[in-house]
Protein backbone atom coordinates (compact mmCIF):
# COMPACT_ATOMS: atom_id res chain seq x y z
CA UNK A 1 0.00 0.00 0.00
CA UNK A 2 2.72 2.52 1.11
CA UNK A 3 4.74 1.01 -2.29
CA UNK A 4 1.71 1.92 -4.21
CA UNK A 5 1.04 5.56 -3.39
CA UNK A 6 5.04 6.53 -3.72
CA UNK A 7 4.39 5.28 -7.37
CA UNK A 8 1.64 7.26 -7.64
CA UNK A 9 2.47 10.11 -6.29
CA UNK A 10 5.94 10.14 -8.30
CA UNK A 11 4.21 8.82 -11.11
CA UNK A 12 1.90 11.95 -10.99
CA UNK A 13 4.72 14.60 -10.52
CA UNK A 14 6.61 12.79 -12.80
CA UNK A 15 4.02 12.69 -15.70
CA UNK A 16 3.66 16.78 -15.77
CA UNK A 17 7.26 16.90 -15.72
CA UNK A 18 7.37 14.73 -18.73
CA UNK A 19 4.26 17.26 -20.01
CA UNK A 20 6.49 20.04 -19.79
CA UNK A 21 9.70 18.49 -21.40
CA UNK A 22 7.69 17.80 -24.63
CA UNK A 23 6.22 20.83 -24.41
CA UNK A 24 9.51 22.55 -24.90
CA UNK A 25 10.61 20.10 -27.24
CA UNK A 26 7.58 20.15 -29.37
CA UNK A 27 7.84 24.47 -29.55
CA UNK A 28 11.54 23.64 -30.69
CA UNK A 29 10.84 20.85 -33.11
CA UNK A 30 8.34 23.25 -34.71
CA UNK A 31 10.26 26.14 -35.02
CA UNK A 32 13.00 24.21 -36.51
CA UNK A 33 11.22 22.10 -38.83
CA UNK A 34 9.10 25.03 -40.17
CA UNK A 35 11.80 27.66 -39.53
CA UNK A 36 14.98 25.61 -41.28
CA UNK A 37 12.75 25.61 -45.11
CA UNK A 38 13.48 29.51 -45.16
CA UNK A 39 16.96 30.05 -43.78
CA UNK A 40 19.87 30.80 -46.32
CA UNK A 41 22.94 32.93 -46.40
CA UNK A 42 20.55 34.67 -48.66
CA UNK A 43 17.98 35.07 -45.59
CA UNK A 44 19.98 36.91 -43.66
CA UNK A 45 21.84 39.08 -45.74
CA UNK A 46 18.66 40.53 -48.16
CA UNK A 47 15.90 42.73 -47.28
CA UNK A 48 12.48 42.20 -47.41
CA UNK A 49 10.72 42.21 -50.61
CA UNK A 50 7.03 41.53 -51.05
CA UNK A 51 5.53 42.81 -47.65
CA UNK A 52 7.18 39.46 -46.24
CA UNK A 53 6.86 37.15 -48.59
CA UNK A 54 10.39 36.65 -50.64
CA UNK A 55 13.53 38.59 -50.15
CA UNK A 56 15.37 38.06 -46.44
CA UNK A 57 15.32 40.05 -42.93
CA UNK A 58 18.38 41.31 -42.79
CA UNK A 59 17.57 44.71 -41.84
CA UNK A 60 15.16 43.55 -39.08
CA UNK A 61 18.39 41.40 -37.70
CA UNK A 62 20.45 44.85 -37.86
CA UNK A 63 17.70 46.45 -36.38
CA UNK A 64 17.30 44.27 -33.55
CA UNK A 65 20.78 44.37 -33.00
CA UNK A 66 20.60 47.63 -32.83
CA UNK A 67 18.07 48.59 -30.41
CA UNK A 68 19.72 45.59 -28.18
CA UNK A 69 23.44 47.51 -28.30
CA UNK A 70 21.97 50.84 -27.56
CA UNK A 71 20.25 49.06 -24.69
CA UNK A 72 23.59 47.75 -23.22
CA UNK A 73 25.18 50.97 -23.10
CA UNK A 74 21.98 52.55 -21.43
CA UNK A 75 21.65 50.09 -18.85
CA UNK A 76 25.13 48.89 -17.96
CA UNK A 77 26.36 52.22 -15.53
CA UNK A 78 23.05 52.02 -14.33
CA UNK A 79 22.82 48.07 -13.32
CA UNK A 80 26.50 48.60 -12.21
CA UNK A 81 25.61 51.87 -9.73
CA UNK A 82 22.27 50.23 -8.20
CA UNK A 83 24.16 46.84 -7.87
CA UNK A 84 26.89 48.39 -5.85
CA UNK A 85 24.92 50.90 -3.82
CA UNK A 86 22.41 48.04 -3.05
CA UNK A 87 24.68 45.28 -1.78
CA UNK A 88 27.98 47.90 -0.69
CA UNK A 89 27.17 50.91 -0.23
CA UNK A 90 24.02 51.09 1.82
CA UNK A 91 24.37 48.65 5.38
CA UNK A 92 22.76 45.42 4.37
CA UNK A 93 19.35 45.04 5.74
CA UNK A 94 18.71 48.54 6.55
CA UNK A 95 15.86 50.05 5.20
CA UNK A 96 17.37 51.89 2.43
CA UNK A 97 19.22 48.94 0.71
CA UNK A 98 15.75 46.70 1.59
CA UNK A 99 13.46 49.29 -0.40
CA UNK A 100 15.91 49.70 -3.06
CA UNK A 101 15.77 46.05 -3.90
CA UNK A 102 11.96 45.98 -3.45
CA UNK A 103 11.89 48.89 -6.49
CA UNK A 104 14.36 46.67 -8.46
CA UNK A 105 11.74 43.70 -7.86
CA UNK A 106 9.04 45.80 -8.88
CA UNK A 107 10.58 47.30 -11.64
CA UNK A 108 11.74 43.81 -12.99
CA UNK A 109 7.81 43.00 -12.79
CA UNK A 110 6.53 46.49 -14.55
CA UNK A 111 4.25 44.93 -17.65
CA UNK A 112 6.43 46.01 -21.09
CA UNK A 113 3.28 47.56 -22.69
CA UNK A 114 3.56 50.40 -20.22
CA UNK A 115 7.46 50.81 -20.72
CA UNK A 116 5.98 51.27 -24.75
CA UNK A 117 3.38 53.86 -23.48
CA UNK A 118 5.84 55.32 -21.25
CA UNK A 119 8.38 55.79 -24.77
CA UNK A 120 5.03 57.73 -26.31
CA UNK A 121 4.79 60.23 -23.20
CA UNK A 122 9.04 60.92 -22.87
CA UNK A 123 10.00 60.67 -26.54
CA UNK A 124 6.94 61.15 -28.61
CA UNK A 125 5.23 63.97 -26.48
CA UNK A 126 7.66 65.36 -24.26
CA UNK A 127 10.81 65.67 -26.96
CA UNK A 128 8.79 64.77 -29.99
CA UNK A 129 11.45 62.26 -31.75
CA UNK A 130 8.90 60.54 -33.47
CA UNK A 131 9.55 56.91 -33.92
CA UNK A 132 13.42 56.33 -33.14
CA UNK A 133 15.93 53.70 -32.69
CA UNK A 134 16.88 55.52 -29.70
CA UNK A 135 13.91 55.98 -28.07
CA UNK A 136 13.72 52.15 -28.42
CA UNK A 137 16.85 51.59 -27.12
CA UNK A 138 16.27 53.72 -23.54
CA UNK A 139 13.66 51.74 -23.06
CA UNK A 140 14.96 48.21 -23.54
CA UNK A 141 17.88 49.69 -21.11
CA UNK A 142 15.38 50.48 -18.82
CA UNK A 143 13.85 47.11 -18.77
CA UNK A 144 17.31 45.11 -18.09
CA UNK A 145 18.55 47.68 -15.63
CA UNK A 146 17.03 45.69 -12.35
CA UNK A 147 17.53 42.16 -13.66
CA UNK A 148 21.60 42.93 -13.99
CA UNK A 149 21.62 45.11 -11.11
CA UNK A 150 19.47 42.33 -9.11
CA UNK A 151 22.37 39.21 -9.74
CA UNK A 152 25.44 41.91 -9.30
CA UNK A 153 24.26 43.16 -5.98
CA UNK A 154 23.07 39.29 -4.91
CA UNK A 155 27.32 38.01 -5.80
CA UNK A 156 28.60 40.94 -4.22
CA UNK A 157 26.59 39.80 -1.23
CA UNK A 158 27.92 36.54 -1.57
CA UNK A 159 31.87 37.71 -1.75
CA UNK A 160 33.62 36.34 1.29
CA UNK A 161 33.50 38.93 3.49
CA UNK A 162 37.24 38.41 5.03
CA UNK A 163 38.45 40.11 1.91
CA UNK A 164 35.98 42.80 2.43
CA UNK A 165 37.10 43.28 5.86
CA UNK A 166 40.95 42.50 5.51
CA UNK A 167 40.73 45.34 3.01
CA UNK A 168 39.09 47.66 5.27
CA UNK A 169 41.09 46.66 8.29
CA UNK A 170 43.95 47.86 5.52
CA UNK A 171 41.98 51.08 5.19
CA UNK A 172 41.58 51.16 2.05
CA UNK A 173 38.66 53.38 0.83
CA UNK A 174 35.19 52.66 -0.12
CA UNK A 175 36.16 53.31 -3.71
CA UNK A 176 39.49 51.63 -4.27
CA UNK A 177 37.69 48.83 -2.48
CA UNK A 178 34.82 49.01 -5.44
CA UNK A 179 37.49 49.37 -7.95
CA UNK A 180 40.07 46.51 -7.00
CA UNK A 181 37.86 43.62 -4.96
CA UNK A 182 34.52 44.28 -5.63
CA UNK A 183 34.58 44.85 -9.32
CA UNK A 184 36.89 42.19 -10.63
CA UNK A 185 35.11 38.85 -8.51
CA UNK A 186 31.34 40.26 -9.49
CA UNK A 187 31.78 41.32 -12.93
CA UNK A 188 30.93 37.93 -14.39
CA UNK A 189 27.41 37.89 -12.17
CA UNK A 190 26.94 41.51 -13.90
CA UNK A 191 27.66 40.31 -17.86
CA UNK A 192 25.64 37.31 -17.13
CA UNK A 193 23.03 39.32 -15.62
CA UNK A 194 23.64 41.66 -18.63
CA UNK A 195 23.38 39.31 -21.32
CA UNK A 196 20.06 37.60 -19.70
CA UNK A 197 18.54 40.79 -19.79
CA UNK A 198 19.45 41.93 -23.50
CA UNK A 199 18.06 38.71 -24.35
CA UNK A 200 14.62 38.90 -23.28
CA UNK A 201 15.30 42.77 -24.57
CA UNK A 202 15.92 41.18 -27.89
CA UNK A 203 12.53 39.22 -27.81
CA UNK A 204 10.38 42.08 -26.73
CA UNK A 205 7.78 43.77 -29.04
CA UNK A 206 5.78 46.01 -26.52
CA UNK A 207 8.23 48.44 -25.53
CA UNK A 208 9.31 49.16 -29.56
CA UNK A 209 5.80 49.19 -30.65
CA UNK A 210 4.59 52.68 -30.06
CA UNK A 211 7.97 54.52 -30.64
CA UNK A 212 11.08 52.79 -32.17
CA UNK A 213 10.06 50.02 -35.18
CA UNK A 214 8.47 49.87 -38.63
CA UNK A 215 7.60 47.13 -40.70
CA UNK A 216 9.38 48.48 -43.80
CA UNK A 217 11.81 51.20 -45.05
CA UNK A 218 13.96 51.62 -42.65
CA UNK A 219 18.08 50.42 -42.44
CA UNK A 220 20.69 52.20 -40.81
CA UNK A 221 19.52 55.12 -38.82
CA UNK A 222 21.71 58.26 -39.30
CA UNK A 223 20.18 60.86 -36.83
CA UNK A 224 17.47 60.59 -33.93
CA UNK A 225 14.66 62.38 -35.06
CA UNK A 226 11.81 60.00 -37.24
CA UNK A 227 14.68 57.26 -37.53
CA UNK A 228 12.46 54.39 -37.26
CA UNK A 229 14.34 50.40 -37.61
CA UNK A 230 13.06 47.22 -38.46
CA UNK A 231 13.13 44.74 -35.38
CA UNK A 232 12.30 41.70 -35.98
CA UNK A 233 9.82 40.64 -33.09
CA UNK A 234 7.72 43.58 -34.59
CA UNK A 235 8.39 42.03 -37.99
CA UNK A 236 6.57 38.94 -36.88
CA UNK A 237 4.19 40.61 -34.80
CA UNK A 238 2.70 42.32 -37.98
CA UNK A 239 3.33 39.19 -40.31
CA UNK A 240 1.46 36.95 -37.57
CA UNK A 241 -1.81 39.08 -38.19
CA UNK A 242 -1.70 38.39 -41.87
CA UNK A 243 -1.02 34.99 -41.31
CA UNK A 244 -3.64 34.11 -43.75
CA UNK A 245 -1.24 35.60 -46.40
CA UNK A 246 0.26 31.75 -47.29
CA UNK A 247 3.14 33.58 -49.37
CA UNK A 248 4.86 34.76 -46.38
CA UNK A 249 4.12 32.01 -43.76
CA UNK A 250 7.38 30.15 -44.44
CA UNK A 251 9.77 33.79 -44.19
CA UNK A 252 7.69 34.20 -41.09
CA UNK A 253 8.96 31.02 -39.30
CA UNK A 254 12.26 31.68 -41.01
CA UNK A 255 12.02 35.02 -38.95
CA UNK A 256 10.58 33.40 -36.09
CA UNK A 257 13.58 30.69 -35.66
CA UNK A 258 15.92 33.38 -36.58
CA UNK A 259 14.64 35.06 -33.31
CA UNK A 260 14.69 32.21 -30.70
CA UNK A 261 17.92 31.66 -31.69
CA UNK A 262 19.16 35.36 -31.31
CA UNK A 263 17.35 35.29 -27.81
CA UNK A 264 18.43 31.62 -26.91
CA UNK A 265 22.55 32.51 -28.00
CA UNK A 266 23.16 34.99 -24.71
CA UNK A 267 21.52 32.57 -22.28
CA UNK A 268 23.74 29.59 -23.27
CA UNK A 269 26.64 32.05 -23.24
CA UNK A 270 25.74 33.06 -19.83
CA UNK A 271 25.18 29.18 -18.59
CA UNK A 272 29.33 28.73 -18.16
CA UNK A 273 29.30 31.63 -15.99
CA UNK A 274 26.31 31.16 -13.84
CA UNK A 275 28.22 27.42 -13.49
CA UNK A 276 31.14 28.74 -12.23
CA UNK A 277 29.24 31.15 -10.05
CA UNK A 278 27.22 28.48 -8.51
CA UNK A 279 30.56 26.76 -7.61
CA UNK A 280 31.99 29.81 -6.23
CA UNK A 281 28.99 30.09 -3.94
CA UNK A 282 29.54 26.24 -3.04
CA UNK A 283 32.96 26.74 -1.73
CA UNK A 284 32.49 30.00 -0.85
CA UNK B 1 31.31 38.08 11.03
CA UNK B 2 30.40 41.71 12.39
CA UNK B 3 33.68 43.04 13.76
CA UNK B 4 33.56 46.08 11.21
CA UNK B 5 30.72 48.12 10.21
CA UNK B 6 29.37 47.30 5.93
CA UNK B 7 31.60 48.39 4.01
CA UNK B 8 33.58 51.50 6.36
CA UNK B 9 35.36 51.75 9.15
CA UNK B 10 33.62 54.77 11.67
CA UNK B 11 37.39 57.14 10.75
CA UNK B 12 36.34 56.87 7.06
CA UNK B 13 33.50 58.70 7.61
CA UNK B 14 35.45 62.02 8.37
CA UNK B 15 37.39 61.56 5.01
CA UNK B 16 35.52 63.38 1.43
CA UNK B 17 33.86 60.74 -0.28
CA UNK B 18 35.86 59.81 -3.59
CA UNK B 19 34.98 59.76 -6.66
CA UNK B 20 33.83 56.34 -7.15
CA UNK B 21 31.72 56.08 -4.59
CA UNK B 22 30.31 59.54 -5.47
CA UNK B 23 29.74 58.50 -9.25
CA UNK B 24 27.92 55.20 -8.01
CA UNK B 25 25.72 56.98 -5.65
CA UNK B 26 24.57 59.99 -8.12
CA UNK B 27 24.13 57.48 -11.05
CA UNK B 28 21.77 55.34 -8.47
CA UNK B 29 19.89 58.44 -7.42
CA UNK B 30 19.49 59.88 -11.06
CA UNK B 31 17.98 56.38 -12.31
CA UNK B 32 15.42 56.40 -9.27
CA UNK B 33 15.10 60.31 -9.54
CA UNK B 34 13.87 59.65 -13.19
CA UNK B 35 11.79 56.60 -12.32
CA UNK B 36 9.64 59.15 -9.74
CA UNK B 37 9.73 61.99 -12.49
CA UNK B 38 7.95 59.38 -15.23
CA UNK B 39 5.58 58.66 -12.33
CA UNK B 40 4.98 62.07 -11.74
CA UNK B 41 4.37 62.80 -15.46
CA UNK B 42 2.26 59.77 -16.21
CA UNK B 43 -0.23 60.49 -13.22
CA UNK B 44 -0.54 64.26 -14.34
CA UNK B 45 -1.06 63.14 -17.92
CA UNK B 46 -3.77 60.68 -16.43
CA UNK B 47 -4.99 63.36 -14.22
CA UNK B 48 -8.08 64.78 -16.85
CA UNK B 49 -9.08 61.89 -17.20
CA UNK B 50 -9.42 60.60 -13.45
CA UNK B 51 -10.68 63.60 -12.49
CA UNK B 52 -13.91 63.82 -15.05
CA UNK B 53 -14.56 59.89 -14.92
CA UNK B 54 -12.49 58.97 -11.89
CA UNK B 55 -14.84 55.97 -9.89
CA UNK B 56 -16.82 55.73 -13.20
CA UNK B 57 -13.87 53.85 -15.00
CA UNK B 58 -13.68 51.53 -12.39
CA UNK B 59 -17.86 50.88 -11.78
CA UNK B 60 -18.57 51.13 -15.78
CA UNK B 61 -18.55 48.67 -18.41
CA UNK B 62 -19.07 51.02 -21.66
CA UNK B 63 -15.71 52.35 -23.31
CA UNK B 64 -17.32 54.05 -26.22
CA UNK B 65 -14.10 57.03 -26.87
CA UNK B 66 -16.11 58.99 -29.43
CA UNK B 67 -18.68 59.83 -26.75
CA UNK B 68 -16.48 59.96 -24.14
CA UNK B 69 -17.47 56.98 -22.27
CA UNK B 70 -14.34 55.70 -20.90
CA UNK B 71 -15.37 52.42 -18.71
CA UNK B 72 -12.83 50.00 -17.70
CA UNK B 73 -14.72 47.31 -16.26
CA UNK B 74 -15.01 44.79 -19.25
CA UNK B 75 -11.46 45.29 -19.75
CA UNK B 76 -10.72 44.57 -15.88
CA UNK B 77 -12.84 42.00 -16.30
CA UNK B 78 -10.85 40.68 -18.89
CA UNK B 79 -7.58 40.67 -17.61
CA UNK B 80 -8.47 39.15 -14.30
CA UNK B 81 -10.64 36.48 -16.38
CA UNK B 82 -7.85 35.24 -18.92
CA UNK B 83 -5.07 35.31 -16.05
CA UNK B 84 -6.59 33.73 -13.15
CA UNK B 85 -8.18 31.15 -15.39
CA UNK B 86 -4.24 30.69 -16.70
CA UNK B 87 -3.16 30.29 -13.38
CA UNK B 88 -5.43 27.51 -12.74
CA UNK B 89 -4.41 25.26 -15.50
CA UNK B 90 -0.41 26.09 -15.27
CA UNK B 91 -0.27 26.12 -10.99
CA UNK B 92 -1.23 22.23 -10.61
CA UNK B 93 1.55 21.18 -13.69
CA UNK B 94 4.08 24.16 -12.53
CA UNK B 95 3.96 22.73 -8.45
CA UNK B 96 4.16 18.45 -10.21
CA UNK B 97 6.88 19.56 -11.73
CA UNK B 98 8.58 21.45 -9.47
CA UNK B 99 8.38 18.64 -7.15
CA UNK B 100 9.47 16.19 -9.44
CA UNK B 101 12.19 18.03 -10.20
CA UNK B 102 13.59 18.71 -6.40
CA UNK B 103 12.38 15.90 -4.84
CA UNK B 104 12.37 13.00 -7.56
CA UNK B 105 14.57 13.73 -10.06
CA UNK B 106 18.50 12.64 -9.64
CA UNK B 107 21.03 15.13 -9.12
CA UNK B 108 22.49 14.79 -12.78
CA UNK B 109 19.45 15.01 -14.60
CA UNK B 110 18.50 18.16 -12.82
CA UNK B 111 20.38 20.94 -14.85
CA UNK B 112 18.46 19.18 -17.85
CA UNK B 113 14.89 19.40 -16.57
CA UNK B 114 15.82 23.17 -15.30
CA UNK B 115 17.10 23.78 -19.08
CA UNK B 116 13.85 22.87 -20.50
CA UNK B 117 12.15 25.22 -18.50
CA UNK B 118 14.32 27.85 -19.02
CA UNK B 119 13.62 27.57 -22.76
CA UNK B 120 9.99 27.74 -22.39
CA UNK B 121 10.60 31.07 -20.63
CA UNK B 122 12.90 32.60 -23.08
CA UNK B 123 10.79 32.12 -25.93
CA UNK B 124 9.92 35.65 -26.42
CA UNK B 125 6.06 36.64 -26.42
CA UNK B 126 5.24 36.80 -29.95
CA UNK B 127 6.33 33.57 -30.89
CA UNK B 128 3.85 32.11 -28.29
CA UNK B 129 1.44 34.33 -30.12
CA UNK B 130 2.37 32.93 -33.22
CA UNK B 131 2.32 29.39 -32.27
CA UNK B 132 -1.46 30.58 -30.68
CA UNK B 133 -2.42 32.31 -33.86
CA UNK B 134 -1.13 29.07 -35.86
CA UNK B 135 -2.15 26.19 -33.75
CA UNK B 136 -3.84 26.57 -30.55
CA UNK B 137 -6.85 29.03 -32.20
CA UNK B 138 -7.95 26.50 -34.66
CA UNK B 139 -7.19 23.64 -32.03
CA UNK B 140 -9.87 25.65 -29.59
CA UNK B 141 -11.97 26.16 -32.42
CA UNK B 142 -12.68 23.08 -33.39
CA UNK B 143 -12.60 21.76 -29.86
CA UNK B 144 -15.23 23.83 -28.69
CA UNK B 145 -17.04 23.29 -31.75
CA UNK B 146 -20.30 22.13 -30.05
CA UNK B 147 -20.68 25.04 -28.22
CA UNK B 148 -20.22 26.75 -32.11
CA UNK B 149 -18.10 30.08 -30.73
CA UNK B 150 -17.41 32.47 -33.07
CA UNK B 151 -13.71 32.21 -34.03
CA UNK B 152 -10.94 30.99 -32.10
CA UNK B 153 -9.79 34.16 -31.03
CA UNK B 154 -11.89 33.74 -27.85
CA UNK B 155 -10.94 34.35 -23.83
CA UNK B 156 -10.35 30.47 -23.11
CA UNK B 157 -7.89 31.11 -26.01
CA UNK B 158 -5.70 33.62 -24.20
CA UNK B 159 -6.11 32.15 -21.07
CA UNK B 160 -4.53 28.44 -22.74
CA UNK B 161 -1.69 30.23 -23.97
CA UNK B 162 -0.98 32.61 -21.34
CA UNK B 163 -0.78 29.43 -18.75
CA UNK B 164 1.81 27.61 -20.93
CA UNK B 165 3.79 31.24 -21.06
CA UNK B 166 3.72 31.52 -17.21
CA UNK B 167 4.35 27.58 -16.49
CA UNK B 168 8.19 28.50 -16.50
CA UNK B 169 7.68 31.43 -14.34
CA UNK B 170 5.83 29.44 -11.67
CA UNK B 171 7.75 26.41 -12.35
CA UNK B 172 10.93 28.19 -11.35
CA UNK B 173 10.22 29.88 -8.48
CA UNK B 174 8.08 27.12 -6.67
CA UNK B 175 11.27 24.75 -7.00
CA UNK B 176 13.44 27.48 -5.22
CA UNK B 177 10.47 27.47 -2.33
CA UNK B 178 10.99 23.80 -2.49
CA UNK B 179 15.09 23.65 -2.78
CA UNK B 180 15.48 26.21 -0.22
CA UNK B 181 14.09 23.37 2.40
CA UNK B 182 17.50 22.17 4.11
CA UNK B 183 18.53 18.66 2.63
CA UNK B 184 19.66 17.71 6.08
CA UNK B 185 15.69 17.79 7.36
CA UNK B 186 15.26 15.69 4.52
CA UNK B 187 17.96 13.11 5.21
CA UNK B 188 16.76 13.17 9.34
CA UNK B 189 12.93 12.45 7.68
CA UNK B 190 14.37 9.17 6.31
CA UNK B 191 16.41 8.22 9.02
CA UNK B 192 13.15 8.24 10.79
CA UNK B 193 12.04 5.65 8.49
CA UNK B 194 9.72 8.50 6.57
CA UNK B 195 9.69 6.93 2.78
CA UNK B 196 10.28 10.14 0.23
CA UNK B 197 6.74 10.35 -0.26
CA UNK B 198 6.00 11.11 3.54
CA UNK B 199 8.94 13.17 3.17
CA UNK B 200 7.60 15.19 0.81
CA UNK B 201 3.98 15.58 2.51
CA UNK B 202 4.88 16.25 5.77
CA UNK B 203 8.42 17.75 5.69
CA UNK B 204 8.73 19.49 2.88
CA UNK B 205 5.59 20.94 1.45
CA UNK B 206 4.86 22.30 4.68
CA UNK B 207 7.47 24.63 4.67
CA UNK B 208 7.68 25.82 0.99
CA UNK B 209 3.95 26.32 0.79
CA UNK B 210 4.25 29.63 1.04
CA UNK B 211 6.73 30.09 -1.02
CA UNK B 212 4.65 28.22 -3.44
CA UNK B 213 1.86 30.34 -3.55
CA UNK B 214 4.46 33.29 -3.85
CA UNK B 215 4.91 31.60 -7.17
CA UNK B 216 1.69 31.37 -8.11
CA UNK B 217 1.49 35.12 -7.60
CA UNK B 218 4.23 36.33 -9.60
CA UNK B 219 3.36 33.77 -12.39
CA UNK B 220 -0.40 36.11 -11.68
CA UNK B 221 1.41 39.11 -12.01
CA UNK B 222 3.10 37.83 -15.02
CA UNK B 223 0.12 36.72 -16.55
CA UNK B 224 -1.71 40.43 -16.13
CA UNK B 225 1.16 42.47 -17.88
CA UNK B 226 1.21 39.76 -20.67
CA UNK B 227 0.71 42.40 -24.03
CA UNK B 228 1.58 40.39 -27.13
CA UNK B 229 0.38 36.98 -27.09
CA UNK B 230 -2.61 38.14 -25.65
CA UNK B 231 -3.42 40.49 -28.28
CA UNK B 232 -3.14 38.57 -30.89
CA UNK B 233 -5.65 35.61 -30.27
CA UNK B 234 -8.26 37.08 -27.39
CA UNK B 235 -10.04 38.88 -30.62
CA UNK B 236 -10.03 42.57 -28.90
CA UNK B 237 -13.65 42.84 -28.77
CA UNK B 238 -14.74 46.06 -26.23
CA UNK B 239 -17.56 45.80 -23.51
CA UNK B 240 -18.03 42.60 -23.22
CA UNK B 241 -19.46 42.33 -20.11
CA UNK B 242 -21.32 39.07 -18.53
CA UNK B 243 -24.32 39.99 -16.41
CA UNK B 244 -23.29 37.67 -13.99
CA UNK B 245 -19.15 36.82 -12.79
CA UNK B 246 -20.23 33.30 -13.17
CA UNK B 247 -21.42 33.46 -16.72
CA UNK B 248 -19.33 31.25 -18.63
CA UNK B 249 -20.69 32.14 -21.94
CA UNK B 250 -17.96 35.24 -22.73
CA UNK B 251 -15.33 32.29 -21.99
CA UNK B 252 -15.96 31.25 -25.81
CA UNK B 253 -16.48 34.78 -26.89
CA UNK B 254 -13.56 37.08 -28.30
CA UNK B 255 -12.94 39.97 -25.67
CA UNK B 256 -10.63 42.59 -24.44
CA UNK B 257 -8.24 42.63 -21.56
CA UNK B 258 -6.07 45.91 -20.04
CA UNK B 259 -2.57 45.03 -22.02
CA UNK B 260 -4.45 44.15 -25.40
CA UNK B 261 -6.05 47.42 -24.83
CA UNK B 262 -2.83 49.71 -24.21
CA UNK B 263 -1.60 47.43 -27.39
CA UNK B 264 -3.59 48.95 -29.75
CA UNK B 265 -3.92 51.50 -32.53
CA UNK B 266 -6.09 53.53 -29.89
CA UNK B 267 -3.24 54.24 -27.89
CA UNK B 268 -2.07 56.28 -30.60
CA UNK B 269 -5.13 57.92 -31.54
CA UNK B 270 -5.96 58.88 -28.07
CA UNK B 271 -2.41 61.02 -28.18
CA UNK B 272 -4.55 64.11 -29.61
CA UNK B 273 -7.12 64.40 -26.88
CA UNK B 274 -6.20 64.79 -22.97
CA UNK B 275 -9.00 63.54 -21.47
CA UNK B 276 -9.25 59.85 -24.04
CA UNK B 277 -5.26 59.99 -23.13
CA UNK B 278 -5.87 60.41 -19.51
CA UNK B 279 -8.00 57.18 -19.98
CA UNK B 280 -5.42 55.06 -21.67
CA UNK B 281 -3.17 56.34 -19.30
CA UNK B 282 -5.25 55.26 -15.98
CA UNK B 283 -5.88 52.18 -17.69
CA UNK B 284 -2.18 51.76 -17.21
CA UNK B 285 -1.91 52.67 -13.87
CA UNK B 286 -4.45 49.96 -13.07
CA UNK B 287 -2.68 47.46 -14.75
CA UNK B 288 0.04 48.92 -12.31
CA UNK B 289 -0.98 48.61 -9.30
CA UNK B 290 -2.69 45.41 -10.28
CA UNK B 291 0.74 43.68 -11.13
CA UNK B 292 2.88 45.76 -8.22
CA UNK B 293 -0.42 44.31 -5.86
CA UNK B 294 0.39 40.88 -6.78
CA UNK B 295 4.23 40.56 -7.75
CA UNK B 296 5.32 42.67 -3.89
CA UNK B 297 2.84 40.07 -2.12
CA UNK B 298 4.55 36.82 -4.00
CA UNK B 299 7.99 38.17 -3.39
CA UNK B 300 7.12 38.76 -0.03
CA UNK B 301 6.21 34.63 0.54
CA UNK B 302 8.69 33.67 -1.37
CA UNK B 303 11.50 35.40 0.94
CA UNK B 304 9.33 33.08 4.08
CA UNK B 305 12.55 31.04 3.15
CA UNK B 306 12.48 27.96 5.63
CA UNK B 307 16.23 28.02 6.03
CA UNK B 308 16.33 31.62 7.34
CA UNK B 309 13.29 31.44 9.83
Amino acid sequence: MKKALQLLSALTTGSAAAGVLLLAGALAFVLITRGSAAISPAFLTQETREAGASGGILWQIAGTLILVATAALVALPFATALGITRAWLLPPQSRPARVLGFILQLLNAVPSILLGILGLILFTGMLGWGKSWLAGGVLLGIMIVPTAAVMLANRIESLPRGQLDAAAGLGLRRGHIIRSIILPQSAAALLSGMLLGLARAAGETAPILFVAAVFSGATIPTGIHEQPVLALPYHIFVLAQDSFQEASRTNLWGAALVLVTLVSLPALAAIPMRHKLHNAADHA
Amino acid sequence: MHALPHGRLTWQKRRPPDAVVFTCLAAAALFLALLGFTLILWVREAWPAIRAHGGEMLTSGEWFYRHQHFGALAMIYGSAVVSLLALLLAAPVAFATAIFISEWLPHTLRPWAKAAVEFLAAIPSVIYGLLGIMFLRTWMADWLAPFDPLSGDMLLTAAVLLAVMILPTVTTFAEDSLRAVPAAQRLAARGLALNRTQTIHRIVLPQAWPGMIGAALLGLGRGLGETIAVFLIIGRLDNRLPESLLDPAPLIEPGQTLTSKLGGPETHIAMGDPLHWGAILTLGLILLVLTTLFVSLGNLLLRKNPAHP
